[in-house]
């Protein structure tokens, strides 16, 4: 997801008051359940973020949704002022940002793993240990399975990526071959 | 130069002696034919005399009047004119020698140029000729060698490309078999292989 200047200057603005009283990960908690409620509720989105519909009856039905939750009252106000400034539908880029920004708060690094069979618990934590030891930082592991790897893991941290797939030995042994180096 | 032959003098002088002559022989045929016939013909004789005197009077005044309005000085002005006219003449004449042997000279003279255009442009012609050769020559041996590089690039472009598709081929292969032959034993180990040189690596 492309992140905008938009996205990031309402985000960092939130981590601002969060870190002030000390409620960043509450604020961040709650804005990724938001997020996903709105990803995962078209109309609800398009009721709130299209300004066909007068900005009364969309802040009434924002804020019937809103009673529904127990999120903070800054939270609540964040949303209400997005509504406001027509900037609802940014929510998701602002969530993804604002994570990114407790992670760097919080020295979290988040490391998404694809493996070509399941990997197992042992061997889970074994890799959450050596990627903290290399990155100097607390590691959040999402891990996803993908056949097409043959077999091996790949990992990614940030602009990070370590490749031990079978297909990408495989890719560098058939540029080896065309380079000439075996002959 | 044409010259009159007699002077001034002379001619008067035998112009008079011409008529006096003339009156005379009239005489004598007269006086001859009357004694032939013996008839009386002073009458006539007479009237002959009148016309003699008549027509000697009408050459006096004829050369009375000649010698009036000068033309004596008339025909020395005319032949003093016809001479200057023979000397433009003669002039014209050795003037048109001139220029004819001028035109001469000068057609001469362009034989030659002619000549020596016609021989440069024979020494240019096979200049060129050697040139336009020369440059043929180089050209062709310019494509030869083109055309050597250009087979030498196919063939080399060829055999990378057989090449890639060998690998190609290979590669996919090698990724069917291994995919085929891979068991969850083989994952671990790679999955821990890839964390030990992880954790080595750091």
């Amino acid at each position: 997801m492309i992140t905008s200047k938009v996205s990031k200057r309402y985000a960092k603005a939130l981590l601002s008051l969060g870190k002030e009283d000390g409620k960043y990960q509450q604020y961040g908690e709650d804005l990724r359940d938001f997020s996903s409620f709105y990803e995962q509720n078209a109309e609800f989105a398009e009721s709130v973020s299209n300004p066909v519909f007068s900005l009364e009856d969309r802040k009434r039905i924002l804020n019937f949704v809103l009673g529904k939750t127990r999120y903070t009252e800054t939270v609540k106000n964040f949303l209400n002022l997005l509504l406001d400034k027509n900037r609802i539908s940014a929510i998701l880029g602002i969530h993804a940002y604002y994570e990114k920004l407790t992670d760097e708060v919080a020295n979290i690094a988040r490391a998404e793993v694809i493996t070509a069979g399941p990997l197992d618990e042992n061997a889970r934590k074994r890799l959450e240990k050596v990627l903290e030891v290399l990155t100097s930082r607390r590691v959040k592991m999402t891990a996803t399975e993908d056949r097409a790897l043959i077999g091996g893991i790949v990992v990614k941290i940030g602009d990070l990526v370590l490749d031990g797939s079978v297909k990408a030995q495989l890719k560098g042994l058939k540029e080896s071959l065309k380079r000439g180096e075996y002959r | 130069m044409v010259r009159w032959p007699y002077r001034p003098g002379k001619f008067s002088f035998f112009f008079v002696l011409m008529v006096a002559g003339c009156v005379l022989l009239s005489g004598f045929a007269l006086a001859a034919g009357e004694q032939a016939h013996g008839q009386d013909r002073s009458g006539d004789l007479r009237d002959l005399l009148y016309r003699f005197i008549n027509f000697a009077l009408l050459l006096i005044i004829i050369f009375w009047v000649m010698k009036k309005v000068g033309i004596k000085q008339l025909f020395v002005s005319r032949i003093e004119a016809i001479r200057k006219k023979l000397e433009e003449l003669n002039r014209g004449k050795e003037e048109a020698e001139r220029k004819y042997r001028e035109l001469e000279k000068r057609l001469q003279e362009f034989e030659a140029k002619r000549k020596e255009i016609i021989e440069q442009f024979k020494a240019e012609g096979l200049a060129e000729k050697e040139r336009i050769l020369n440059e043929a020559q180089s050209r062709v041996e310019q494509i030869l060698a083109q055309a050597e590089t250009t087979v030498q690039q196919e063939i080399e472009a060829a055999r990378d490309r057989l090449e890639g598709e060998v690998l190609a081929l290979a590669t996919r292969q090698a990724e069917e078999i291994i995919a085929r032959e891979m068991t969850k034993e083989d994952q671990d180990w790679l999955v821990n292989d890839f964390i030990e040189r992880v954790g080595k690596g750091h």
